[in-house]
């Protein structure tokens, strides 16, 4: 009966709207089972909790810049005069049930939003899943990744707090560093010269809350239709080829194991969120641009821009009555835009370099792409190297070495820490393709000793997922083949002697 | 059948992530007016009881003779004149301690500074935050365990401060009850925040020195900091902060900033987004990931 009205219904829309076809490919879609293939999942659920979070917290905050005396429950700031911004905020957290959850659970999901981003890019390409047909795929990635850190720089900014107000005097300062219009572009977005009346805060709220909100909506849609179109990638091994994808379909199975999913992401934002305290803005005070804290950081995602200006050297170009600030110019636009056109043309350069045109379906391990995977770890050292120099402060003071110390040895470790790191990842690599088993499960040995006192020992029973094919090395096109031919036992594969 | 097998996850996870949802929602701190009243306004009341007694226990005990004027409610700081009886014994225990490196008449040697005309108040916060006896000649001194009672250390103060009478920094007496925490925020946001931060934690600075931590400093030894700017530290003369405004940031040190309303959760060390970024990296994608491990294919 339920069936038969079930039927009817979806008759009646397939019938209008022709649901049928494309329900199909959505409830046929192969999902591969590997782990790594749910990283960028986090991301999507996240936003969903980014999403759902932020519609409560925009319900109680006034994006406004207007000054008012503080009268709420924090007693320290009674009779203090904030703007609006500020005093919603804090109101948010002190006099709105479950404000304080619902505002910290959304800056936990933007932090980790923004970090699941980074892992699901790395997996992407240490496994080379960007190559033709997906650089376009790729790019639609890197640029919600750009939107991402850019609204979570603006929402940080939001709430109009002392540490928040440094970050928005800083963005106004590398606006203006930039040669020939900078202070024009500076004046135009802040309304007049700093701190500009007051109309930032309203101006970032609804860059904040809908348009750049908006542009990720799209891309997301744009990324995962993508996906669907050009089927999911996966890793090779026995029964996958090119030209099949071997996983578990999005009905019934995968979308029980996706709707959980969800559920544990939200758990986790959530927990973070009521157990851990993120971003105590009652306890900095409001921003006035005469007042400044010390041991201010970014968020984490924008804390590799922060680590390049604090170790960039006082550089400045003085000519033809103009000022260049290099030291704000090189670290704070330059160097990002360089790392942000780097990701976006870095399959176009790989696929220049090894001329490799064809269609990819099949993952690459990182080992068997030794460059790549050097280069891949080189950049991740330099970007983790100038993250880390974002907290130079706090190193300093934690470990009680000198801050020049500290800020010299980061100078120097972005320059030779990435070379290390991606000789030691080349050799690595290398190695690991020589050595026959790398990766795979070894057989434990069951050591027995006689009555007459002799040792023998025996291979241990089988155990369940010994002897899985997908770990051994498939036969795969090298481009960087080092291996001398009368070692190499088949394409990519090596064998040596012990 | 093995594939529909792996949705058996799909359940628990979905229940346990309910669960924490809706309980966390459920539990979580409604702050009122009524409830956020008491716990700023109490660690104030208490503290100011232990911190002033210890100056005034001993002086009355030694002397009766001595009349302090009471704190009145509108500066709330006063600065004791110390008793002669102290000087004897602190010329005795200076001599001990103190006279191997600042010399016998405490005008400082090769190894030290000159100690006279700094004052009572002066003495007092180096010896009773332990920095002096100094450990070793580091680049600053440490705050450690004092090695003096307060009893003993406001003798020797008494003695160098009889050395030159009524000049330098003398010892406070900070009554914090009627203090404004409002107007003591704002001050330390404008005039301390930008090197101890604006959570009192401390950082490094320049050249090897640091803003040590308030989190341990008295409201005495705040107000002995101000007036007399031990080390790198500025010192803020009564033209610049006046009395009342001393009382009022030696009250938000003792009562907002080593009594912080860390709702919210854990305060990760109250240094900002580093703590915050790692544990979001760390903790919050780490979990996500050994997740995705769990429901997912590990081969």
């Amino acid at each position: 009966m339920i069936d038969k009205t079930i039927d009817r219904s979806l008759r009646w829309l397939d019938d209008r709207l022709g649901i049928a076809k494309g329900g199909r490919t959505f409830l046929d879609k192969i999902f591969p089972d590997h782990w790594s293939f749910m990283l960028g999942e986090i991301a999507l659920y996240s936003f969903v909790v980014l999403l759902a979070t932020g519609v409560f917290v925009s319900l109680y905050y006034i994006p406004s810049a207007h000054e008012i005396v503080y009268h709420g429950s924090y007693i320290p700031l009674r009779g203090q005069r904030v703007s609006e911004a500020y005093a919603s905020s804090v109101g948010l957290s002190f006099d709105v049930k479950s404000g304080l959850l619902m505002r910290q659970a959304h800056h936990w999901a933007a932090n980790i939003f923004l970090g699941s981003i980074a892992v699901h890019m790395a997996r992407v390409f240490f496994t080379g899943a960007f190559r033709k047909p997906r650089e376009f795929n790729w790019i639609v990635g890197v640029s919600m990744l750009i939107l991402g850190i850019v609204n979570g720089f603006l929402g940080y900014s939001l709430p109009d707090d002392l540490v928040s107000g440094t970050g928005i005097r800083i963005a106004y300062s590398i606006i203006e560093s930039i040669p020939l219009v900078g202070s024009y572009l500076g004046t135009f977005l802040f309304g007049g010269n700093y701190p500009g009346n007051g109309i930032i805060i309203p101006r970032f709220y609804i860059l904040h809350v809908l348009i750049v909100p908006l542009l990720i909506i799209g891309l997301l849609a744009a990324h995962l239709g993508l996906l669907v179109k050009q089927k999911h990638t996966q890793f090779g091994g026995k029964g996958k080829t090119e030209h099949n994808v071997v996983g578990t379909p999005m009905f019934p199975t995968f979308i029980a194991k996706t709707t959980g999913f969800l559920f544990m992401t939200t758990a986790v934002l959530f927990l973070l969120g009521g157990l851990a305290q993120i971003n105590p803005i009652w306890q900095f005070g409001q921003y006035q641009p005469y007042q400044i804290s010390y041991a201010v950081q970014p968020d984490w995602y924008m804390g590799w821009l922060d680590g390049a200006l604090r170790i960039m050297p006082s550089w400045e170009w003085v000519g033809w009555g103009h000022t260049i600030a290099l030291e704000v110019f090189l670290p704070a636009v330059i160097f990002p835009g360089l790392i942000f056109n780097i990701f976006i043309v870095w399959p176009f350069i790989e696929s220049r370099h090894t001329k490799d045109l064809a269609y990819h379906n099949l993952l690459d391990r990182p080992r068997d792409r030794p460059l790549r995977t050097a280069v891949g770890v080189a950049m991740l050292t330099l970007l983790f190297m100038v993250f880390f120099a974002s907290s130079d402060d706090v190193l300093a003071n934690f470990f009680q070495v000198p801050l020049v110390a500290v800020l010299w040895f980061f100078r120097i470790a972005v320059v030779i820490a990435p070379v290390i790191a991606a000789v030691v990842a080349y050799k690595i690599c290398n190695e690991m393709r020589a050595a026959e088993g790398v990766g795979k499960r070894k057989r434990p040995q069951i050591v027995t000793r006689s009555s007459t006192g002799e040792y023998s020992t025996t291979d241990a029973e089988p155990r369940p997922g010994d002897g899985v094919e997908e770990l051994d090395a498939i036969p795969v096109p090298t481009y960087i083949d080092l291996v001398p031919p009368e070692l190499a036992t088949g394409v990519g594969v090596r064998r040596v002697m012990r | 059948m093995r594939r529909l097998f792996r949705a058996r996850y799909a359940a628990p996870a979905a229940l346990v992530g309910c669960v924490a949802i809706v309980g966390l929602i459920a539990f979580s701190p409604s702050a009122t007016l009524a409830d956020a009243a008491p716990t700023t306004t109490l660690p104030v009341l208490t503290t100011t009881a232990t911190t002033t007694t210890p100056i005034a226990q001993p002086t009355q005990s030694v002397s009766g003779a001595l009349n302090y004027a009471a704190p009145s409610n509108q500066t709330g700081l006063f600065y004791a004149q110390l008793p002669q009886a102290f000087i004897a014994p602190g010329e005795a225990l200076f001599a001990a301690n103190c006279a191997s490196c600042h010399g016998p008449a405490a005008l400082g040697t090769g190894r030290a500074p000159n100690l006279q005309g700094l004052g009572a108040g002066t003495v007092d916060f180096w010896v009773s935050t332990g920095r002096m006896p100094l450990a070793n000649s580091s680049v600053q001194a440490t705050r450690k365990p004092p090695r003096f009672n307060r009893l003993q250390t406001l003798e020797i103060a008494a003695w160098v401060q009889s050395l030159t009478p009524g000049q330098g920094t003398q010892v406070p007496i900070v009554n914090t009850n009627n203090a404004d925490l409002e107007a003591g925020n704002a001050l330390f946001t404008l005039n301390c925040a930008a090197c101890h931060t604006i959570t009192g934690a401390g950082d490094a600075l320049p050249g090897g020195a640091y803003a040590p931590s308030l989190h341990l400093a008295t409201p005495v030894q705040a107000v002995e900091a101000i007036r007399s700017g031990p080390g790198n530290m500025p010192h803020f003369s009564v033209g610049n902060i006046t009395n009342t405004e001393a009382r009022d940031i030696a009250a938000y040190v003792d009562g907002v900033i080593q009594h912080q309303d860390n709702r919210g959760g854990f305060g990760l060390g109250g240094i900002g987004p580093v703590g915050e970024g790692f544990v979001a990296l760390l903790i919050g994608v780490g979990a996500l990931m050994l997740v995705c491990f769990w429901i997912g294919d590990r081969t």
